[in-house]
């Protein structure tokens, strides 16, 4: 055995250890492993490697917490998009809903009162609602409101009256309220046919015109029954 | 060129180019509104900034529906001649217009006439395309590498 090539002697107790040691590490037992590589007392180049050892396994489960932290924000942070983008899936169902909002503001009176940008997709989905729920609710008078309408296209224009006209044919009067003057020429330029649409100046000219149609037919029946 | 203050008596808008992410349907309600705002800014009267705002609309419904994504952009050149002008620039990544002449045809999609009975459930009259050419003072589209471009410009 030569001097520049020194052999060290570990008794196979200490081997054990080491290895034992080892187990812990593989199970996360990070504290354990470092106690028992901390246990010897001896003073050798082995000693060197156990200190080593339990340096390394000592770095090792520091940087795992470390790990484990940010994954716990990484989750939350996820949890918090999820959550941000369940709310906007409800806004924007929110906002469909909202720019169709048809209500029934009398026993078989619904109205449709139209505001922001008509566009064509958005004049076909208004028409779309408004025949289903003239079925739906057994509606005798539909009014649309555009008041706070400043500008359609022709053809959108011309689809509004399009869609008067598919009211009546469900055996439902269409009141159109609150045409302004651009709108007006609008309609009469594009040279449509306005015979059977009924216009009101308001919404609430055409509730009254609805409300005198009932009495009307209140009346009739009355003096048909007796 | 900066905005700094010069003799005239035309308001300089505050802003030169804005950009909107279109992916659904409701983002044209959302962005819309937002056009005819910027369109008053830049001095568009009430008529013109609402014709404006339809045109967004249209332009962003027909990405949500047809394209995979894409984005509005508004742009604004102040010194273009005579007065300046807005220029909508609706862009997307999806299939090109095989018919542009047929789809700007009224009740016609590019593909020719849409069947009546359709309209409902095809989610539109088919004459977007026919709104923003009467609407806007000029109309541009070009097929992208990935996608396609229309610009409708709007003089001041």
């Amino acid at each position: 055995m030569s001097e520049d090539n020194p052999q060290v002697t570990v008794t196979s107790e200490r081997l054990q250890r080491v290895i034992q040691a080892l187990s812990f590490a593989s199970v996360d037992e990070f504290d354990q492993c470092v106690a028992i590589l901390q246990e010897s007392d001896e003073q050798d180049e082995f000693r060197e490697l156990e200190t080593a050892f339990s340096i390394f396994v000592q770095e090792l489960s520091e940087a795992k917490q470390q790990t484990e932290r940010a994954l716990v924000r990484v989750e939350s942070a996820n949890r918090e998009l999820e959550a941000k983008l369940e709310t906007i899936e409800m806004q924007q169902a929110a906002i469909r809903e909202l720019s169709t909002p048809i209500i029934e503001v009398w026993t078989g009176v619904l109205c449709l009162p139209v505001v922001g940008v008509v566009d064509s997709q958005r004049s076909a989905e208004m028409t779309e609602t408004l025949l289903e729920m003239i079925v739906a609710k057994q509606a005798r008078t539909a009014i649309v409101d555009i008041t706070g309408i400043d500008v359609m296209d022709t053809k959108t224009a011309d689809h509004f009256i399009k869609m008067a006209r598919a009211v009546r044919l469900l055996g439902a009067e269409c009141v159109i309220s609150g045409i302004n003057p651009g709108i007006a020429q609008t309609l009469t330029h594009i040279g449509v046919d306005l015979a059977g649409v009924r216009t009101m100046r308001n919404l609430r000219d055409a509730l009254q015109f609805h409300l005198r149609e009932t009495e009307q037919l209140a009346a009739h029946v009355k003096r048909d029954h007796f | 060129m900066g905005f700094e203050q010069r003799e005239t008596t035309v308001v300089r808008a505050p802003f030169r180019e804005r950009t909107f992410p279109v992916t659904r349907r409701s983002d044209a309600v959302l962005i819309a509104p937002q056009a005819r705002h910027l369109a008053t800014l830049f001095g568009f009267g009430t008529r013109r900034s609402a014709e404006i705002a339809i045109v967004v609309s249209e332009l962003a419904t027909n990405i949500a529906k047809h394209g995979i994504r894409g984005e509005i952009i508004l742009q604004l050149d102040e010194d273009l001649p005579p007065r300046g002008e807005l220029t909508v620039i609706a862009r997307d990544i999806g299939p090109p217009i095989r018919d542009l002449a047929l789809a700007m045809t009224d009740g016609c999609d590019d593909r020719g006439p849409i069947d009546p009975s359709l309209l409902l459930s095809r989610g539109g009259l088919g004459t977007g395309l026919g709104a923003i050419l009467r609407l806007s003072d000029r109309f541009e589209y070009r097929d992208l590498d990935e996608g396609k471009e229309i610009r409708a410009r709007f003089f001041r």
